[in-house]
C-alpha cells in the first residue's frame, strides 16, 4: 500500500487529538505541558507532510521555527513550574484556585490524587579508596 | 547557485527601523548590567529614552505618509513655525512609500502598520512612566521588567503588521511569552504565581490549537502569504450549480485560527484566563495586557478578517470579483457577530458581581473587546476606521483607570471595592480622575468613550444599510441586530461602572459614621499629574476629536494591498522547479496539486486517490 499525504495527516491529527485530550485531563502541571508540547508535534508532522506534498520548503520553515518557539515555551513554563513546586510542594494543579470568581467554592475532585511515594534513600556511595568492582561488559564500548 | 540577496533589504531595514530600536535598547540594557554603576540602578529612565526615540522615530516615518501630515494640516498645525519644521524633518530620511512588502512579504508596511506602531508606542511610553511613578518594579528588578515590557511591544508591533502566517504565529508568540513572565513577576505573591501559571497554561494550549489551523491553511492553499491565502479562500468558495460548497477542513481551519486570536483578545468562549490573571498580576502590568495586548489583537484580526473579506467588498464593483467574497461574508459575518454579541453581554453582566476592582475592570475590558469586535463584524474600511479611534479613546481611558488603580493600591494596600468605601473624602484626586476615566468608558457625551461608541455605531448602521442595498439582507440585518446589542449593553455597562462610583463617593466608612476626621491619604505629585493629564486627555479628545478621526480614516483609505503583487520569495517558483526533480515520499505516491497558487486541485485531490 503505498503511503499517502493522508496517512501522514491521520498521524498529526492524532499525535494533536492525543495532546489536547491529555492537556484537558491531566492535573500533573508538567504532564500537561508534555501533552502541549505534543499538539505542537502533530502539527509539524502536517507541516512536513505538506511540503513534501507540495515540494516546496516552506512547511520545514514552519516546522523550523516551531520548535524554537516550542524551547522557549519551555524554558517559561519548567523555570514557573519550578517555582510554584518549591512553593507548593506538589505538581497538582487543583492547588492552585486562589484566584477565582467570588461566589464560586474551589473545585474538589471526587477521587483524591494517590499520595506521592515515598522518596527513596539516597544512594550509599562507597566510600573512596576501595575501588568497585568492574563487570567484563563495560569494558568494551563496541 | 544561491539567489542574490533582495536589493529591497535595506528598504525594509529602514522601514523596520523603530523596531531595531527597541531591539538594540534590550540588548544593551541586559548588557547594562554588567557595568557596575548601573547594576542596582532603576533602569526605567534608560528604558523611557528607548520608547520615545521608538515614539520618535516611527513619528518622522508617519510624517512622510500622508497620514499624519493630514491630520497636521487638520489642526493647520502644519502653518505654524513648529510645524514646518516638523515637515521639513520629516522630509529627508524615509523612503516615503505608502505601502510596501517588508522582508520579502513577511510584514506589511501601510498606513495601518504606521498607525498601530505609534499607538503600540505610545502605550509603551505611558506603561513606563506609569511603573516608574507606582514603584513597581524595584531598581534590583527593573532591568527584567523593561525587557520583558519593550519585547513584548516588539512583538505587538509585529503582530500588527504580520503578512504570512508563520509571521502572525511568531509574533502571537512573541508578544506572548513575556506577557507570561510579566504576569508572574510579583515573585514574593502567591496569586502573582498562579496568574502566571493560568496564562502560560492557557496560552500553551489556544497556541497548539491555532497552530493546527494555521497548518491546516497553509497546507490546503500550499501557501502562508495572506494575499495570495484571500484569493485561493475565494476561490475554494466560487458558488456552483449545488450551491456554496461546504468545505469542513476549511471551516475547522479558520476556526481554529480564530480560537487563538479569540484568546489573545479575551474574546467569550475563552476568556477565562483574563480576569485570573488581571487579578493576580500587578495593577501596572494588567494595564499594559489590557490595552497594548488587546489592541494589537484586533489589528490582527482586521488584517486578517480583511484579507479573507476580499479588502472591503463594498467598495468592488465588477460583479466577477464581488460574488466569491460574498459567499465567504455569508459565513464570516455571523460568526463574527455572535463572537461579538456573546463577548459584550458576557463581559458586561459578569462585571456587575465583582468585588475586586481589577477583576472588575477585567470583564469591563471583555466587554469593550466585544464593542470593537462589533465594529469588525462589517468587514469594510468604516468599521476599521471606527475600531482604530475605539482603540485609541480606549487607550487613554482604559490605561487611566487601571493607573488609579495601581495607586490606589499603594495608597490603601488594598485593591477590594469594600475598602474603597468613603474614598473621596480621603483621596479626592483619584477618586474624580477616576470617575471620569469610568464614565468615558460607560460613554457619556463630552468624553472620548461615547465619541468612539458613537463612531462604531455608525459605522454598523450605515455599512447595515448599505448591505441592504446590495440586496444581502441577512448580512444587513445581522448588523442591525448587533447596533441594538451594543445599545442595550451600554445601558448594561451602567450598573458597574456606577456602583463603582457610588462606593467611593457616596458610601460612608465606620469612621465617617462616628464622626471622626477623615484623614487624606498622601496623593504624590507624580501620581496626580499622570491621573490628571490622562483625564484632561479624555476630555479633550472627546471634544476635539476631528483630527483623530480624520487619521483614522485616512490610515484605512489606504488599507489595501493587492493580491499577486509583491510575491514573496518564499513561494518563488524557482524554488517549486528545484524541489520537483528530488521525488521521494510525498510526490511518489501523491500526484502534485495544480501549482502552488490556486489550491482547488491540492488536497481534495490527494484525497480522493
Amino acid at each position: 500500500m503505498a503511503v499517502t499525504l493522508h496517512h501522514y495527516l491521520v498521524i498529526g491529527a492524532i499525535l494533536f487529538g492525543l495532546g489536547l485530550v491529555g492537556f484537558l485531563a491531566r492535573r500533573n502541571l508538567i504532564l500537561m505541558f508534555l501533552c502541549a508540547e505534543m499538539m505542537l508535534q502533530g502539527v509539524a508532522i502536517n507541516f512536513v507532510a505538506f511540503a513534501r506534498y507540495r515540494g516546496n520548503l516552506q512547511g520545514q520553515a514552519f516546522v523550523l521555527f516551531i520548535l524554537t518557539v516550542a524551547a522557549c515555551e519551555a524554558a517559561i513554563a519548567l523555570a514557573l513550574i519550578l517555582m510554584l513546586y518549591r512553593r507548593q510542594g506538589s505538581l497538582d494543579v487543583s492547588l492552585w484556585q486562589e484566584l477565582r470568581e467570588p461566589d464560586l467554592d474551589p473545585t474538589e475532585d471526587e477521587e483524591p490524587l494517590p499520595p506521592p511515594p515515598k522518596p527513596e534513600p539516597a544512594p550509599h556511595l562507597p566510600p573512596a579508596g576501595k575501588e568497585p568492582l568492574h563487570r567484563k561488559q563495560e569494558k568494551s564500548h563496541v | 547557485m544561491l539567489p542574490s540577496i533582495d536589493p529591497g533589504i535595506t528598504n525594509s531595514l529602514l522601514e523596520f527601523l523603530p523596531e531595531l530600536v527597541l531591539v538594540l535598547g534590550i540588548v544593551l540594557m541586559l548588557l547594562l548590567r554588567l557595568v557596575g554603576s548601573f547594576n542596582r540602578s532603576h533602569l526605567g529612565g534608560f528604558s523611557l529614552t528607548i520608547g520615545v526615540i521608538a515614539l520618535f522615530v516611527s513619528l518622522l516615518q508617519a510624517l512622510g505618509e500622508p497620514g499624519l501630515k493630514s491630520v497636521l494640516e487638520a489642526v493647520s498645525l502644519a502653518e505654524s513655525s513648529v510645524g514646518k519644521t516638523i515637515l521639513s524633518l520629516a522630509q529627508t530620511p524615509p523612503p516615503a512609500q505608502s505601502q510596501s512588502m517588508m522582508f520579502g512579504g513577511m510584514l506589511i508596511y501601510d498606513q495601518f502598520t504606521i498607525f498601530l506602531r505609534i499607538l503600540l508606542y505610545v502605550i509603551l511610553v505611558l506603561v513606563i512612566l506609569l511603573t516608574m511613578t507606582t514603584g513597581i518594579p524595584d531598581a534590583e528588578d527593573s532591568a527584567d521588567f523593561y525587557c520583558l515590557l519593550l519585547g513584548g511591544t516588539l512583538g505587538m508591533v509585529l503582530m500588527a503588521a504580520s503578512a504570512h502566517l508563520l509571521m502572525v504565529f511568531l509574533a502571537i508568540e512573541m508578544a506572548s511569552l513575556p506577557s507570561y513572565a510579566l504576569a508572574g513577576f510579583l515573585k514574593g505573591r502567591r496569586q502573582s504565581s498562579e496568574a502566571a501559571l493560568k496564562y502560560v497554561v492557557y496560552g500553551g494550549g489556544a497556541a497548539g490549537i491555532m497552530l493546527y489551523g494555521i497548518s491546516l491553511l497553509a497546507g490546503k492553499f500550499g501557501t502562508g502569504y495572506l494575499p495570495e491565502l484571500s484569493i485561493s479562500l475565494a476561490a475554494a468558495f466560487v458558488p456552483s450549480a449545488e450551491g456554496i460548497p461546504f468545505d469542513p477542513i476549511l471551516i475547522l481551519a479558520t476556526l481554529f485560527l480564530l480560537i487563538g486570536i479569540a484568546f489573545k483578545l479575551a474574546a467569550v468562549p475563552f476568556h477565562f484566563w483574563c480576569p485570573d490573571v488581571f487579578e493576580g498580576a500587578a495593577a501596572e502590568v494588567a494595564g499594559f495586557l489590557s490595552v497594548a495586548s488587546k489592541a494589537a489583537a484586533l489589528a490582527l484580526l482586521a488584517r486578517l478578517t480583511m484579507f479573507v473579506g476580499g479588502l472591503d467588498p463594498l467598495t468592488l464593483t465588477e460583479p466577477a470579483k464581488e460574488l466569491p467574497y460574498l459567499s465567504i461574508i455569508r459565513y464570516l459575518v455571523p460568526t463574527l457577530a455572535v463572537f461579538a454579541a456573546i463577548t459584550a453581554t458576557f463581559g458586561n453582566l459578569a462585571a456587575y458581581l465583582q468585588t475586586n476592582l481589577k477583576r472588575l475592570l477585567a470583564y469591563s475590558t471583555i466587554a469593550h473587546a466585544g464593542y470593537m469586535m462589533m465594529a469588525l463584524c462589517t468587514l469594510t474600511r468604516n468599521g476599521v476606521d471606527a475600531m482604530l479611534f475605539y482603540l485609541v479613546a480606549y487607550l487613554f481611558m482604559n490605561l487611566g483607570a487601571f493607573a488609579v488603580v495601581a495607586y490606589l493600591r499603594n495608597q490603601t494596600r488594598s485593591e477590594d471595592l469594600a475598602d474603597f468605601r468613603g474614598l473621596v473624602r480621603r483621596s479626592p484626586i483619584m477618586v474624580v480622575t477616576l470617575s471620569v476615566f469610568l464614565l468615558s468608558l460607560l460613554g457619556i457625551p463630552p468624553l472620548v468613550g461615547f465619541a468612539a461608541k458613537f463612531q462604531v455605531f455608525a459605522a454598523l448602521f450605515n455599512d447595515g444599510q448599505r448591505y441592504f442595498e446590495l440586496g444581502e439582507k441577512g448580512i444587513g440585518t445581522t448588523l442591525l441586530v448587533l447596533l441594538l446589542v451594543g445599545g442595550v449593553n451600554t445601558v448594561l455597562s451602567a450598573f458597574y461602572y456606577l456602583k463603582v462610583m457610588k462606593v467611593m463617593i457616596l458610601d460612608p466608612r465606620v469612621e465617617d459614621l462616628e464622626g471622626q476626621e477623615a484623614q487624606r491619604y498622601p496623593e504624590p505629585i507624580g501620581a496626580s499629574l499622570y491621573t490628571g493629564v490622562l483625564a484632561v486627555l479624555v476630555l479633550l479628545l472627546g471634544i476635539l476629536w476631528g483630527p483623530l478621526v480624520t487619521w483614522s480614516q485616512r490610515t484605512v483609505d489606504r488599507f489595501r494591498v493587492t493580491p499577486g503583487k509583491d510575491r514573496s520569495m518564499l513561494v518563488a517558483s524557482a524554488a517549486d522547479v528545484e524541489a520537483g526533480g528530488a521525488g521521494g515520499v510525498g510526490r511518489a505516491a501523491l500526484p502534485k496539486g495544480k501549482g502552488n497558487v490556486k489550491g482547488k486541485g491540492g488536497f481534495d485531490k490527494g484525497k480522493k486517490q
